[in-house]
């Protein structure tokens, strides 16, 4: 470190101090209120939140959701990103037009869009029923099902991006240099350009696990009361209950799930990193 | 001008069989009916200027680039309609192109890797093969970790491991700096010599073609202006494009004043030049000589121009003297050791030998 780069480090004091005062310190607050009791510190809150069956049901169901959206976003984001690395003038505008014009459509707008075409007697139904491959009505709406269609829908975007920009900044001669040593697509794809592109798949993935272990509106939206998770019971807490230890030692629970999850990432992308 | 070949250097010539290739992009035809051949063992090098299509054809062999008609024949069998993987072309890229989630030696294990060898067979040779380009005690770095001549050392032993029929190799020396360059020419040509290797260097630099190949292909574009060995390129360059891309030249302009006995007699800007040739009185040529074969001190039979100096450049082995030129007309004389005694602005007389001269037709 000499003296220039000291000083261009004190670019980041802004955006440090903005962070500092909008974001960690309401957070230690909120922090703060999970373990403040009537007469001292105490961890009851989280005794409490841990032996209810309820609490746990909602935990495991916000995990398993988070997962299953980044799951389903990454198996749909990893050839799109591919496609779009690949392509051309046009064709990549009319892409990046198709990824980041849903971002600006409220989510609102789209779940009660969706709610068109999943309900009883919404498009997909009428058209299973029409084909013969089914004859009741399949419920879908007010399921997890449609809850992780939609999130992945939604996140799908954050998932794209990462990995479009490692794939498109892959040296071209990499693969064909595969190719002349007799590797076939396979050979090729499995060796050479998956584990290249793994930091864009990692960074990817965090940003969409992170989204969906919070996501609030999506849920409320599409499950309602019926399958809640972490942040319904935040708001519900704060909002309904005036339970303010509840709502803050859920938030400390989501907190640490997050911090969990970058620090896991980074460790990861510092892993595959070190290797190149 | 090229030299004369019996139908027995035809047919040796025949391991490497390009015939009629033809490419164009977005309807532009880049390269028309290229036709190309490589005897097995030899060193090849195709010379050009940037675009001159000689990365096309390389990439048409290695089968990295489709082209619209045409044949590539390897060792008599016809390669044309296979993908990349089932050529057994191996290719050294400018860039190297290692894969740099890989060490050393896994780079290098990768080609038998794909041939379905497991990783307990390929030890032996990728061990073998690093020790040949002395990289042994580097095989379980990561390749990011070497210098761009270590680099090139692992690209090569990744290419040569899966004895490939052919080894192609792309401006392979243009990373290098200008002393590593010459040392790795030379450990390069000594290694692929030894090991029987029929190889095509792509480059656009003349010393390095003249340097590592048996013969040089001097492309311009997208056809073969000559193809020969690197004496003849350079003593008789088949057409003013060779001789001005292959080596320094003096070299002027001018119409055919007289034709008799096999001499032609060329009138220029600095006097009458005459050399063997047989043209009709009238034609537009351009004549020429190497720098090193011009003498200041000519005898009344040579030719004899007169040439005003605008540089002396002393560089210690050879003294270079720089004539004002004049349009395309070039005036460049070379004199072994030190030479003093000449000003800038003086007015000399130059002459070489008439069957020293090179004599080209050109457009008028």
């Amino acid at each position: 470190m000499n003296a220039r780069s000291d000083r261009i480090a004190l670019l980041a004091v802004p955006g440090l101090a903005f962070l500092a005062v909008i974001y960690a310190l309401p957070l230690l607050l909120l922090l703060f209120k999970s373990i403040q009791g009537v007469d001292g510190l105490t961890l009851v809150t989280y005794i409490d939140f841990f032996s209810d069956e309820f609490n746990r049901t909602v935990l495991w169901r916000t995990l398993r959701v988070a997962l299953l959206t980044t799951l389903l976003a990454l198996v749909i984001a990893y050839p799109t990103a591919f496609a779009m690395a690949r392509a051309k003038g046009i064709w990549l505008t009319v892409f990046l037009v198709a990824l980041v014009l849903p971002m600006s459509l409220g989510v609102i707008v789209k779940a009660f869009a969706w709610s068109i075409l999943f309900r009883s007697n919404g498009f997909i139904n009428t058209t299973l029923q029409t084909l013969g491959i089914t004859d009741e009505p399949v419920r879908m709406l007010f399921t997890e099902t449609a809850l992780v269609i939609g999130a992945a829908n939604v996140f799908l975007p954050f998932m794209v991006l990462p990995i479009y920009s490692v794939i498109r900044q892959l040296n071209s001669s990499l693969p064909e240099a595969a190719s002349s040593l007799g590797a076939t697509p396979w050979f090729r794809f499995t060796r050479v350009t998956l584990p290249l592109s793994l930091p864009g798949v990692v960074a990817g993935s965090a940003f969409t696990f992170s989204l969906a272990i919070s996501m609030y509106v999506i849920p409320s939206l599409i499950v309602g009361e019926r399958q809640q998770t972490l942040s319904m019971l935040i708001a519900r807490s704060f909002l309904y209950l005036r339970n303010e230890p509840l709502g803050s030692t859920i938030s400390a629970v989501l907190l640490v799930i997050a911090i969990f999850v970058v620090l896991f990432s980074s460790w990861l992308a510092g892993r595959l990193g070190a290797r190149q | 001008m090229q030299p004369k070949t019996t139908e027995q250097d035809q047919k040796s010539h025949r391991y490497l069989d390009v015939v009629g290739v033809t490419k164009s992009f977005k309807g532009t035809v880049v390269m028309d009916q290229m036709n190309f051949r490589v005897a097995k063992g030899e060193l090849v090098s195709l010379l050009g200027p940037s675009g001159c299509g000689k990365t096309t054809l390389l990439r048409i062999i290695a089968g990295l680039l489709e082209a619209n008609t045409g044949d590539i024949v390897l060792g008599g069998r016809n390669v044309s309609s296979l993908p990349a993987h089932k050529r057994n072309i191996s290719v050294v890229f400018q860039n190297y192109a290692l894969f740099p989630h890989l060490t050393v030696a896994e780079n290098v294990a990768f080609g038998l890797r794909a041939r379905g060898m497991s990783s307990a067979d390929v030890k032996a040779p990728v061990a073998d093969v690093l020790a040949l380009v002395r990289m042994d005690s580097f095989a379980d770095r990561p390749v990011s970790a070497l210098s761009g001549g270590q680099q090139q050392r692992v690209a090569v032993a990744r290419a040569l491991v899966v004895s490939p029929d052919l080894l192609l190799l792309d401006e392979p020396f243009s990373a290098l700096d200008r002393k590593l360059r010459e040392t790795m020419q030379i450990e390069l040509k000594a290694l692929l010599r030894s090991r029987g290797i029929t190889a095509i260097f792509v480059t656009h630099d003349q010393e390095e073609a003249m340097g590592v190949s048996d013969r040089i292909a001097v492309m311009s574009n997208g056809k073969i202006e000559q193809f020969a060995e690197p004496s003849v390129l350079y003593a008789q360059p088949a057409s003013p494009f060779v001789m001005d891309f292959v080596g320094l030249s003096t070299r002027m302009s001018g119409r055919v004043t007289a034709q008799a006995d096999g001499i032609a007699t060329v009138e220029t800007g600095v006097g009458a030049v005459r050399a063997h040739a047989g043209y009709t009185v009238g034609t537009m040529v351009q004549v020429g000589v190497r720098p090193e074969l011009i003498t200041p001190d000519p005898s009344a039979e040579m030719n004899q121009i007169k040439v005003q100096l605008n540089d002396v450049m002393t560089l210690g082995s050879k003294t270079v003297l720089h004539g004002i030129s004049s349009g395309e007309d070039k005036f460049l004389c070379e004199l072994s050791g030190i030479r003093t005694g000449y000003a800038r602005g003086e007015t000399v007389t130059w002459g070489w030998a008439v069957a020293d001269t090179l004599i080209h037709e050109v457009a008028a």
